[in-house]
């Protein structure tokens, strides 16, 4: 069995919410030893951001929860009180990385701050994930989800083009960026520790991070002066470009043309051939009619076989696919990207594998996300060699425990 | 030399669009020596050829079989061709992986080297439609609704640079590379936070909730512009007590479950509220309230951001047009050195003689 890549490291994990679990996700997948630390005071509050109705322990049955945090273990400690600081930081001495999404203030309060971490393990890598980074006038700002997009310049370029409006991204977008970019902050650090033997302190804004997808704006700005107006769906390259209505409800296929020739095909596939012969600025001129000939026809058919007739003639098309279909997706389902895991406490449902297909080393997802403090025993006292009695008066103090205190709905 | 984690890497990147241009850009910043190979001139714009190949080596190469010794000579090999197309050349990811066992590969492609979209034709647009996440984005009446740039390719590529170097510390340690055959469709499909997980769990569609989610996770329009509030139930009461509407101190508002039945009110009640302030106004009551506050910023106003500046955020690259400030580094903490601009074929003859130990043009 060929190895993953990250197999042999270990991860001490007080990220919570979804930026630094999607990135400790990936950390997992790849084969590190990820070890979730949450606080009974202070727990990831995506357990218990959408409860299940009725249900005892929600904490433990959450699929939002478990999507995000598959193949880790979990263990409980205080934080803020001095033991369970200790604790945490003997755990650092036996790790390899230390990675957190925190407010940028809030390690250094807890006297975790990256000169405590190496003077406990002097080749340390700790990876902060603040919204706004560790410096500068803005590290104190909030910034969850689509605060990152917004304040990344990506919002001001989003948006159908005859109303002004700025749209959101449908998921809080700068966070799974801003996660995969720590992945790999967490790889190069390791490089160089290999190389080198020296840690790092990788200090991520996820406000950056999410700045570096939108490059050729920039290039924009700074030589021309130029704000991109908002174009829908359209692109400034080809046209026809759009999402069109199909049959059905809420049903809509991309389509894109790319040259006179695709727009030949395109106009002999929906049978208006007295189309086919107009060029590049004529369909940028027509564009708004182009884009009502084409509905006419597709609003005739289903997205899949939209596109599946447009591929056909080599045109690129594809249907958008909604949260439900994408299960079904004949692409994904034949790729068999869904994984179906057993959970103590739900019914089986399907996950995404990890997109990185390692073709030899098969990276596969193997268990369900930890319940609340499941590992405590493993990691107290296989790896920090506490005794029984040791972790009884910890979980007597309040410093360990097997539920969150007071644990509400809505996080 | 630099002092960069890759320094002394070698990078081969078969072009391409952005997602083989992005993932290498990185590897480039960090110390790598990027060789381009030049793809289709049109894959790349003017403005993204100019912020993404900085720092790379170009070559015009060239007949495939020079391609493969190029390819064996590296360490990480990142292409975004159609899949087939390096096979086609002679050079078959698997063949070179058993003739070099170190080698990473990183084929990034919209859907995957196999299964039944593999052939499928595919652009920015369509490559996101396939992921999931356009169903969720824009307005409830209107039709699905892109995110700005070119997501879906730059989602390609960041997850391309994280894989390829993930899996070239594995051959570090382990001596083994691996071959990753990179899905766009997957890494969108895989990043459908609650929305996915619930649809398979629950049953039905996700709907497209525009910019409000909820009231308060939402964006609204304020005296200069727009800005966002996205506030979790533990910061509720501080932005209750920072918008300062005494209706809000009534149960139907505080309460979690109830809230969800008065959402219009409370919209209506912050789209009062927000009217009135600037966007510098309210991330200042957002810093002080400790309320997540955001503001649609432009790319032109970031330019002037004092904030980035001080972080040192952007790269300079010379250019025909003048200087052009680009995002740099992604992160601070390891060494970053900003690339100057090639043109096209400029270091062809550079990189057979260092590569291959060729001497004369190829």
């Amino acid at each position: 069995m060929k190895r993953l890549p990250l197999e042999g490291i270990r991860v001490a994990d007080l990220t919570m919410v979804w930026a630094g679990p999607f990135a400790t996700k990936i950390l997992a997948e790849m084969g590190a030893e990820v070890i979730k630390v949450e606080s009974p005071q202070a727990w990831d509050l995506v357990r218990t951001l959408i409860p299940m109705p009725g249900v005892e322990e929600f904490w433990n049955c959450s699929y939002y929860f478990n999507d995000y945090n598959r193949d880790k273990k979990s263990v409980t400690l205080h934080l803020a009180d001095p033991r369970g600081r200790e604790l945490f930081l003997r755990l650092v001495e036996r790790s390899d990385v230390v990675i957190e999404n925190y407010r940028a203030d809030v390690l250094d309060k807890l006297g975790l701050g990256y000169e405590v971490l190496r003077e406990r393990k002097r080749d340390i890598i700790l990876v902060s994930m603040a919204g706004f980074g560790k410096t500068g006038p803005e590290r104190e700002y909030v910034g969850y989800g689509p605060i990152i997009e917004q304040m990344a310049g990506l919002a001001s370029l989003t948006g159908y083009g005859d109303d002004g409006v700025p749209y959101k991204t449908g998921i809080s977008y700068g966070d799974p960026v801003a996660g995969a970019a720590a992945a790999g902050a967490v790889a190069l650090a390791l490089i160089r520790r290999q190389r080198t033997g020296e840690g790092a302190f990788i200090d991520l804004a996820q406000r950056e991070v999410m700045a570096t997808l939108i490059g050729e704006a920039f290039v924009r700005a700074s030589l021309r002066r130029e704000v991109p107006p908002h174009r829908g769906n359209r692109d400034e390259r080809y046209a026809p470009q759009g999402v069109y209505r199909c049959f059905g409800e809420d049903r809509w296929v991309a389509i894109s043309v790319r040259s006179d020739e695709e727009w030949r095909r395109l106009a002999q596939a929906i049978g208006r051939p007295d189309l086919a012969s107009l060029t590049l600025p004529e369909r940028k001129a027509r564009h708004d009619e182009l884009d009502r000939a084409i509905e006419a026809w597709t609003e005739q058919i289903r997205p899949q076989v939209a596109a599946q007739v447009l591929q056909a003639v080599g045109v690129p098309a594809a249907p958008v696919i909604d949260t439900e279909a994408i299960h079904d997706d004949p692409n994904l389902v034949a790729r068999e990207f869904w994984v179906a895991l057993p959970h103590p406490r739900m019914k089986p449902w399907r996950q995404p594998r990890s997109p990185w297909r390692l073709a030899e080393a098969k990276p596969t997802p193997r268990r369900h996300a930890p319940l609340f403090g499941e590992h405590n025993t493993e990691i107290l006292s296989g790896l920090l060699g506490l005794s029984q009695e040791e972790i009884a008066e910890l979980e007597a103090a309040g410093i360990v425990g097997r539920a969150p205190v007071n644990a509400r709905p809505g996080g | 030399m630099s002092g960069g984690p890759l320094a002394g890497v070698r990078v081969l990147e078969i072009g391409g669009g952005i997602p083989a241009a992005f993932a290498t850009r990185w590897m480039a910043g960090f110390g790598a020596e990027v060789v381009r190979s030049e793809g289709p001139p049109e894959a790349l714009t003017e403005d993204e050829g100019i912020y993404l190949l900085a720092g790379k080596r170009r070559i015009s190469v060239v007949e495939p079989t020079t391609l493969r010794r190029l390819a064996l000579a590296a360490d990480i090999v990142v292409e975004d061709r159609k899949p087939g197309t390096l096979a086609a050349w002679g050079m078959a990811p698997e063949d070179l992986r058993a003739e070099k066992p170190a080698l990473v590969i990183v084929s990034i492609t919209p859907f995957g080297q196999r299964g039944p979209y593999a052939g499928w034709e595919a652009t920015n647009l369509t490559a996101f439609a396939a992921g999931g996440i356009h169903s969720l984005t824009g307005h409830p009446s209107r039709p699905p609704l892109q995110t700005g740039g070119s997501q879906a390719l730059y989602l390609g590529g960041l997850h391309g640079f994280a894989a390829a170097i993930t899996a070239y510390f594995g051959a570090l340690v382990h001596g083994e590379g691996d071959w990753i055959d990179l899905a766009i469709q997957e890494i969108q499909a895989g990043m459908l936070e609650l929305y996915g997980p619930r649809s398979e769990y629950e049953g039905g569609p996700s709907p497209r909730t525009g910019n409000h989610v909820r009231a308060v996770w939402g964006l609204y329009p304020c005296a200069d512009g727009y800005a966002g509030v996205c506030a979790l139930e533990r910061q509720v009461p501080a932005l209750f007590a920072l918008v300062g509407d005494p209706a809000l101190e009534e149960e139907r508002f505080r309460d979690f479950t109830q809230r969800a039945e008065h959402d219009d009110e409370l919209q209506a009640i912050l789209y009062g509220w927000f009217a009135d302030k600037t966007r510098a106004e309210l991330l200042e009551l957002g810093r002080k309230h400790k309320v997540p506050i955001g503001a649609v910023l432009t790319p032109l106003e970031l330019l002037a951001s004092e904030g980035l500046a001080e972080r040192g955020f952007f790269d300079t690259v010379e250019t025909n047009e003048g200087s052009a400030r680009v995002p740099g580094r992604p992160f601070l903490g390891l060494p970053w050195v900003p690339g100057r601009w090639e043109a096209p074929g400029e270091s062809t003859a550079a990189v057979l003689r260092e590569w291959l130990g060729e001497e004369g043009v190829g």
